[in-house]
């Protein structure tokens, strides 16, 4: 789902997908990359947070704060293109593919939806998952700094295993309520869409793509809430039992 | 604690949970696991030797028929490890019909039946020469995989998973719709280049096709007298085998030729874009292979790359 939740939605073992623990790990110098990544990435989105905030209260009210971190919002979240490839180089123990479409399936609800519908950025939903993100990456991207530094707050940890239970789903319902008021003006305007007839014989309705997208969420996120779930239970118990046993 | 004067004693556990599932005893030195399949197939009537993975070690590999129980590292009391594989079907039956469903499939839409193209266009014919072309050519190629599977492949593992042929089925068959829906549409537009460009396509299909052919004949050839094991493909004095100088794998450089004049033919994306997703495909079953070949052979030859000559 394009919410990342602040679970282990990677294929990771729950420990944190960026820490170098039972295999050799990433060397010195990707260690110290990947720290500067996660850093800066944190440290991203705190702009974001603190960009929603201040427009907030300059404003009075919660609409339209999309325009305020407009920028900001794209640059980073597109930015997180560059962990597909941490992936592919092997710098971070995760699935390429698991990766790939979690990070597709953001820059997509960027880009080619809020982004390219004008007229949607101005809906209440588009607040409701760039919230949920924001506060979904910022302690995510913080719980991969601390891990690779191997200092983990129990409260990051926490964190990162607990909110996700209510960041998901109001990151998903913002995203599908966004889809679903971009609709009307996809098939008005008929954006990105090409019919017959064409020398490449070819044709795609962006309109019924958006729906598909929509339905796909209805099998993907059951099973990848249920996942860090299961997840949850896996990592917090265990940390309890350490706890016990010091 | 072993059997009886020369005899074997067979005790078969569940690869997982290590219960006890089947004992033999009185089993010859020299029978083959093929044999100890048969008889565990016996007690259990539902797992036909098939679909049962029988190994040495609860993780490790599955014995081949071939083998024989005196030659394994087990003493005279042999334990084994079950693993259902679920239910298998015989590959010649899978080809059948993943190859049979794109061939009708495209006529559905070649004839323009009415719930494809809507009831005012129901039955009728296209104007453009190059479509009737198409469908022969898609016919073609469908029909000889069919005719290959049937008198020219020889399998070397007999069966593959049940749940397999779902999954390529709905593959095969859906990309075999879409694409057959563009080229046989009333709006199809024809290539830009016309005549030139259809009649470069058609040789390039001709030609891809006899060396696919040759390439599977060729294989054929080296498993003649019934034998599973691998050998390393040599040219023959069949030109088109002589890309086995320079590949591995010829009958795929060949196959992903046939599909890039296919969409050459008929200028249509979702025939290219099959063709990119068969390139990947081949390409990953190719590095596969070779570096197959390359393990088992110290005296591969050095030139040859996995598909496509020099380059991948």
């Amino acid at each position: 789902m394009a919410v990342s939740g602040s679970g282990g939605s990677r294929a990771d073992n729950g420990y944190g997908s960026q820490q170098p623990r039972r295999r050799k790990g990433p060397g010195a110098l990707a260690t110290a990359y990947l720290v500067i990544y996660n850093v800066v990435m944190t440290a991203g989105w705190l702009v974001i947070a603190v960009g929603l905030v201040r427009a907030y209260l300059a404003k009075g009210s919660y609409h339209s704060l999309y325009y305020s971190i407009e920028k900001p919002l794209k640059f980073f979240q597109t930015g997180a293109l560059l962990e597909i490839l941490h992936c592919a180089f092997g710098i971070v123990p995760s699935s390429v593919v698991l990766t790939a479409f979690q990070v597709m399936s953001r820059v997509f609800l960027t880009w080619a939806v809020t982004h390219s519908v004008k007229e949607v950025q101005t809906e209440d939903s588009v607040l409701l998952f760039v919230v949920a993100w924001t506060i979904t990456e910022i302690i995510r991207y913080s719980f991969y700094t601390f891990s690779l530094l191997n200092h983990l707050p129990y409260l990051i940890k926490w964190a990162r295993y607990t909110l996700f239970i209510v960041l998901y789903p109001m990151g998903v319902s913002g995203e599908l309520l966004t889809i679903y008021a971009a609709l009307p003006f996809v098939r008005q305007s008929g954006l990105y869409s090409i019919s017959l007839p064409n020398k490449y014989n070819f044709s795609f309705d962006y309109y019924t793509f958006l729906i598909l997208v929509m339905i796909s969420y209805i099998p993907i996120f059951p099973q990848l809430y249920f996942h860090m779930l299961h997840q949850r239970r896996k990592v917090l118990s265990h940390t309890e039992e350490h706890k016990k046993s010091e | 604690m072993g059997g009886r004067a020369g005899f074997f004693e067979v005790e078969i556990l569940d690869w997982k949970t290590k219960k006890p599932l089947c004992f033999l005893d009185k089993v010859e030195p020299n029978a083959t696991i093929r044999e100890i399949r048969l008889m565990f197939h016996k007690s259990y009537p539902r797992w036909y030797p098939a679909r049962q993975s029988i190994k040495l070690d609860p993780k490790g590999k599955s014995l081949r028929d071939e083998e024989i129980l005196q030659h394994l590292p087990v003493g005279t009391t042999a334990t084994l490890y079950f693993k259902d594989l679920g239910p298998q079907i015989g590959w010649t039956t899978v080809f059948l019909i993943e190859y049979t469903g794109p061939l009708f499939i495209y006529f559905l839409f070649y004839f323009r039946m009415p719930f494809v193209y809507g009831l005012d266009e129901r039955f009728t014919s296209s104007p453009h020469p190059v479509v009737n072309l198409a469908c022969i050519c898609h016919s073609f190629h469908y029909i000889k995989r069919l005719i290959e599977t049937v008198f020219v492949h020889r399998f070397s593992h007999g069966t593959m998973p049940l749940r397999n042929i779902v999954k390529n089925c709905l593959y095969y068959w859906g990309f075999a719709a879409w694409l057959a829906y563009y080229i046989n549409h009333p709006l199809y537009t024809p290539p830009s280049y016309g005549k030139k460009q259809i009649n470069f396509a058609v040789i390039m299909f001709l030609l891809c096709e006899a060396g696919n052919f040759s390439i599977h004949v060729a294989l054929s050839d080296l498993r003649r007298n019934g034998s599973k094991t691998r050998k390393i493909p040599y040219p023959t004095k069949n030109p088109f085998t002589w890309l086995f100088f320079f590949v591995s794998c010829p009958n795929y450089t060949y196959e992903v030729g046939t599909w890039i004049s296919f969409t050459i033919m008929t200028q249509c994306v979702p025939v290219g874009l099959f063709t990119l997703l068969c390139f990947i495909q081949m390409t990953i079953w190719a590095k596969d292979k070779h570096c197959t070949y390359l393990r088992e052979f110290k005296d591969y030859p050095s030139l040859r790359m996995p598909i496509i000559p020099f380059l991948l």
